[in-house]
This record gives C-alpha cells, structure tokens and sequence, in this order.
C-alpha cells in the first residue's frame, strides 16, 4: 500500500520541514506552531466520510503543530460568499476551498505557493495541465489543485436496451439516434439548460468543443464563438432538445438527479452522485436498487473535434492576508501527503479526483466496477474560455450563462440557431470591449 | 458644565440627535458611499481598481443582459405590486370583520412574511419544479391539465411564478398594515354614513378608503422598494433563468460582483435602482415630514 511504503508522510514532513531548503515557510517542527490560529473554510463533499476526514486531519494537524484549527463549513453558495468577503476584507480565514476561476480573480490577494506546488507535485508525477490552468497565474501557483469532480453521461442501461441500444453512443449522430429512440418509449434524455451553476457548464461547454467550437482565440481576447462549428453544435442541440424529457431551461443542479432517479430520464449529464445516492439506499429503497442495478456511466460521446469535458473543480485558496503563513504550509502539506490524500480520495468513490499526473498508479479507484470510467473521465477536463487561457472574461461569461443561454435560445425557439450565436457573441464581445476599455 | 450643556436648546438638540446622526452615518451613509466609489471605479474584489468616471454605466447600458434585467425588474415590481395591493386590501378588509378566530387567523396571516426567505422560496421551488411539481401533480389528478404548466419553463410563466411567490410573501404586510389603518377609523363615521343612506360599497369609498389612503400609500412605497431590489426569491427559484427570463437587477448585480468579481460594475447595476427609487423615497419622506409637521 502507498501509505504504508510512503517515505514521505504527512507527521513525517511537518516535522522535517526544516530540511527543504526550497519551501517558502519557515521551518516547522513539533509544537512550533503553539499559540497560532488557523481557520479554513469549506464546504460540504457529498461523500460524508470525507467531511470526517478532513475534520480529523485538522485534529490531527493541530496535535502535530500545537496551533489551534478551526473548520467552517459552509452550504452551497454561502462558501463563494464567505471567501468573497474574506478577499475583500482580507479578514475571517486564513485557507478557504475555492472554484475553478477563483484563483484568477483573487490572485492579488493570494499568497505565492509555487515551492510548495512543485515539492507537492513531484510527490505525485506532477500536476496535469488543468490545476496549472486553474491555479496558476503569471506563472506563479496561487492556489492548490484539491481536485476535479468528473461528470460522466449516466444512463439506464435497462431503457436504453428497450429502445434497441446496447451501448452508449461515442457519437453525437448516434446520440441523437438514441435520444429520438428512447422518446419514442417514453424514456427521454435531459441535458441542463438552467441557470445551475455547476451542471450548466458541465453539460454545454463539452458539446461546443465537440463540434469544434471555441470562445476565444488563443490569445484569450478575440471572441471567436461566431463560427460554423458553434452553429453546427447549437443546431444539434436544437435538433436533439426536441427528444428531451420536458423542463430542462428551468434545471438548477438538483433537478436532474431528481428526474433520472424519479424515473422520468434515462440520460443525463453529472457527477457519480446519482449513482451513489441509489447504490446507498439500495438496501431499504427497492426503486433506488433497480436504479443502481440498471445504471451505468459513459463518456462524453465523441465529436467532429474530438471528446471533451469540463468539470468543477476545487482548489486550495491560501489568503495572503493571513497572519499564519507557516499554519497555511502545515496544513497544505498535510492535506497532499499521500498517507491522508490517496485514502481520502479512494474514499470519495471518484466523486472529487486529485489533478496528478500520477494519479492512475495510485490506490484510489474504487472497486465497483460502475465507476470505474472515472479514471479515464479524470483526464479529459477542460477549463473554460477555450482556445484561450483562463480569464476574467470568460469568468464572467460564465457568471453571466452566456453559453447555456445561447443552446437555451435555439432550442425552444426563441432565436434561430444563427441569431443565438450571433447573440452569444455579441455578448462576448460586449465582455471583452469593456475589459479593454 | 452639564447643566450648561443641558440648558443650550441648541447644544441639547445636537446631542440628542447625534446618536441617530452617527447609525444613519456607518449604516448608510457610509456603504452608500462606498458603493458609489466603486461603481465609479474598475474595482474588482481583489484590486481597489482606477477612476474611471461613468464607464461601468456605459458598459452595463450597452449590455443585452442588463436591460432586459432592467425590464424584468420593472414587471416584476408592478406585477408583485398590484397583486400585492389586490389581496393586502382585500384580507384587511376581511381581517377587519367579526368572525370566530379572528386573533388566530390574524395571527397566522403573518406566518409568510415572518418564515425567512429561503425556507419560503424553497417550499415554492417544491411546488414549481419542472418534473415533479406538486401543483402539476393535482392539477393532472384533478383532470384539469393532463401535463401540468411549464411553470419555471416557460419564461413568461416564469416571471408570473416569481411574482406569485413574491406576492405571496408580501401580501402579509401590506395586510396587516392597512388593518391597523382601518381599526383607526372612528365607527361614528360608517353609523353617519348609513344614516345618510350610503351602502356598503359608498362606505367604502367615501369613508374607509380616504381615511385608509396615509397607511396604504405609505406601505405601497416601502412595498415598491423592498420588491424592486429582491434578491432572495429569485435567485432561490430560478437564478435568472430561463435564458434570463426572470434575472432582476438585484440577481445581475449579485452575479457580476460575486460570481465574475467586478465589484465596480456590480455595485453600478445596484446604483442604477436608485434614480428609479429616488422620486419615490423624496415623495414618501416629503409625506412624514408633513404628517409630522402637522
């Protein structure tokens, strides 16, 4: 086992801090940290063992340093808020769980953690080019890649062989087919069309990249959403919402876990926590068995510009702000030690994946075999703003639900696939001439 | 050299009106003036940002998204208000007759204004949901619509349900406040009435309305203003959505400061509320003045 072999442990690496010369804390032996504060705030995993863990990994990174830990846990949006607040304030906390775009727009108010991110990602075979994307700027680590939580297409393998399907489509012809097919049997599929914050990225950007379409340049500045592969996916999209299961403009992040495990869909876009709601109360909830037993999770199917998915991810924001720099490191470390982070994830069931290069060696995949597409979801994330790097425009056309407003549009009808590009883009362009200005 | 103080009408009336001076200072005029600062600067939440004059205006004005929140607001303020007038005047009314557990029913009208927003809203969002909402469930039981209303899906709908919701929340207060109103209202007057031969509803317009007007004028305003900058009831059932249909000034204000980071342009979409709510804040502060005066 990895923890057991590990040279390098979490107790171990607190206490002999002092011998890497490279990190950017002082040194930290035992104790050294008596008198100190540290407060973190997170939010809730849907694994509830893995609050568990991460409230006694502060226990016990509190005995090894002496420093007293507190753990905020907050709900939904309140985290967002919180830290907003702290950033702004530059009180309340001194480490804080963030978002995908958080660590470019707080970066000024963020403490440097570069040392710390290579001596980490060396640990583990380096970091894959998402956490760079996510948690680098100006070349500088700004933040610590937690992990990304893969959404993968869940399906009823049961319905979806009623309709005369025996695997899930790895085209998005076939997944049309298969869409006009399951309505004909009343099972439709769903793809959130909604204002929802996690699932409305999670589903639509991938079917843009898919056809071929991008929002920006390269250079992050040019819009480029107006183009003949950003059509082509709306009007796929407009072409395969006709088979959805009603409803799905007005989906917010629950709603299509309610629906596929109410029954009503036999497709949706998300993460492995409709699987793990129905495989946990499988024992007492017969509908909750047939679900889990008759569910599988596939990949995003494959478009005319490859596979894609994006993902939310999580990330470590150690405030600058802080009165505790070396408290913030104690933890950090703690936190990416092998002996905590592999058990930790093989716990989570691949519901939040670490960004390493090195991850597929490690034991953290669990065994059922329904999940096991996880690891291969792992490595397809993407961050928004595509072909461009990440960026405070594409963050706000995110805040703003340009791109889940522009399939919206052309699929009920409101606008003709052409005038909801046209109308994404100008919003686009409408983001970056402001930013210029 | 306290009695000095004391005996000094005018050093007296100072101090005495200090305290109030200082909380209207740090409550609101200080924020007010922060977010006025910000809005004429390109502040995002981690840089204090530059001068830049009226651009984040400029910049909100040409944006799609802003006017139709604008718009949004605006149907949404008077569609929530008018209903809000309707059943606030109409329970007062019914509040204010003899019937047995009058106490408790009064009591009870209040529970929507007193349950916080979010419980409230989500008990809503319940009900609405696309695909198991229980007002489409009774509705299908029922045999009155086989499929039930796209109630968050369509975007009219939508609006309308966000209204609902609001008036639903609000009609309490305006209830009860104009019930307050009508037990000031001398008894002598409805007996001198009906003694000149004025039936129900010449009673009502010529003597429980005029004499009501003060109470429900000044509920309407705070009313107005309490709905034009409502953040929680949307942003609980439909986050703006579908494709923007129900996003209220409040919702895109909260979105561009917190979710994009732009706190100059966040606080400016706030700040455009107030020439809207300006006239209505004068007129209704011009009316206490008066009514104080008199």
């Amino acid at each position: 086992m990895e923890t057991k072999n590990s040279a390098l442990t979490r107790r171990r690496l607190i206490a002999s801090a002092a011998a890497v010369p490279l990190l950017a804390t002082p040194a930290i032996a035992q104790n050294s940290l008596k008198g100190t504060k540290l407060t973190v705030l997170v939010g809730q995993f849907y694994v509830p063992e893995t609050n568990a863990m991460l409230d006694q990994l502060a226990v016990d990174v509190a005995r090894d340093t002496g420093m007293e830990i507190r753990i905020e846990r907050l709900a939904g949006d309140e985290l967002g808020t919180k830290t907003a607040a702290v950033v702004g304030s530059g009180r309340g906390a001194d480490l804080s769980i963030g978002v995908e775009f958080d660590t470019l727009l707080y970066a000024p108010k963020l403490a440097d953690v570069t040392d710390l991110a290579e001596e980490i990602g060396k640990n583990y075979g380096g970091w894959m080019q998402v956490a760079k994307d996510a948690c680098m700027v100006g070349g500088r680590w700004k933040s610590l890649c937690l992990g990304q939580a893969p959404a993968a297409w869940n399906y009823r393998v049961d319905q979806f062989a009623a309709a005369g399907i025996n695997a899930f489509p790895d085209t998005f012809d076939e997944l049309l087919k298969a869409a006009k097919l399951l309505h004909a049997k009343n099972t439709p599929i769903g793809m959130t069309l909604g204002h929802a914050s996690g699932d409305g990225r999670s589903t639509n950007y991938p079917v843009l990249w898919a056809f071929g379409g991008k929002e920006f340049e390269a250079d992050g500045k040019t819009v480029a959403l107006d183009s003949p592969q950003t059509l082509a996916a709306v009007e796929w999209y407009a072409e395969v919402y006709k088979y959805f299961i009603p409803g799905t403009t007005a989906w917010l992040d629950p709603d299509n876990n309610q629906a596929f495990l109410g029954g009503k869909c036999s497709a949706t876009v998300n993460v492995n926590t409709i699987y793990l709601a129905a495989r946990a109360a499988s024992g007492t909830n017969p509908a909750m068995k047939n679900i889990a037993e008759n569910m599988n999770h596939g990949l995003w199917p494959r478009g005319p510009a490859g596979r894609f998915a994006s993902y939310n991810i999580n990330t470590w924001l150690p405030f600058a702000s802080s009165q505790n720099r070396p408290g913030q490191m104690a933890f950090l470390r703690a936190w990416f030690d092998k002996s905590f982070l592999v058990k930790w994830t093989k716990t989570g069931q691949s519901y939040f994946i670490p960004t390493f290069e090195g991850m597929d060696s490690l034991d953290v995949w669990p065994e059922d075999p329904k999940l096991k597409i996880f690891k291969d979801l792992n490595k397809l994330n993407r961050l928004e703003g595509f072909a461009g790097p990440p960026s405070p425009a594409a963050a706000e056309a995110v805040s703003k639900y340009i791109l889940v407003d522009m399939f919206a549009k052309a699929c009920t009808g409101q606008l003709k696939p052409a005038e909801a590009v046209k109308w994404a883009a100008r919003e686009y362009e409408q983001i970056v001439k402001k930013r210029a200005g | 050299m306290l009695s000095r103080i004391v005996d000094n009408e005018r050093t007296l009336g100072l101090l005495l009106v200090a305290p109030v001076v200082l909380l209207l200072a740090g409550l609101v005029a200080y924020p007010l003036s922060v977010a006025v600062y910000s809005a004429l600067t390109d502040q995002t939440l981690a840089e204090s940002g530059r001068f830049i004059g009226f651009g984040n205006f400029v910049n909100v004005w040409d944006d799609q998204i802003y006017r139709q929140s604008l718009r949004n607001t605006l149907v949404f303020t008077v569609g929530s208000v008018t209903l809000k007038l309707c059943f606030g005047l109409g329970l007062a009314l019914l509040l204010n007759e003899a019937f047995p557990f009058r106490r408790l029913v009064r009591a009870a009208i209040l529970l929507p204004w007193i349950v916080p927003t979010v419980l409230g809203t989500m008990a809503w969002l319940w009900m609405f949901t696309p695909n198991f909402s229980v007002i489409n469930y009774v509705l299908a039981q029922t045999g009155i619509s086989k499929t039930g209303l796209p109630w968050l899906t369509d975007p009219d709908l939508a609006m309308f349900s966000v209204i609902i919701v609001n008036t639903w929340r609000g009609t309490p207060f305006l209830a009860i406040s104009v019930l307050a109103g009508l037990q000031a209202i001398p008894l002598e007057l409805y007996d001198a009435a009906a003694i000149d031969g004025a039936g129900k509803l010449h009673r009502f317009r010529y003597v429980t309305l005029p004499l009501v007007m003060p109470v429900l004028l000044t509920t309407l305003v705070l009313s107005t203003i309490w709905t034009f900058s409502d953040f929680g009831i949307v942003y609980g059932l439909t986050k703006g959505g579908p494709m923007n249909a129900t996003h209220v000034l409040a919702t895109l204000s909260y979105g561009t400061a917190l979710s994009a980071g732009n706190t100059g342009e966040g606080a400016a979409i706030s700040l455009t509320m107030l020439p809207i709510l300006l006239p209505l804040i004068i007129w209704q502060l011009r009316r206490v003045r008066r009514s104080v005066v008199a």
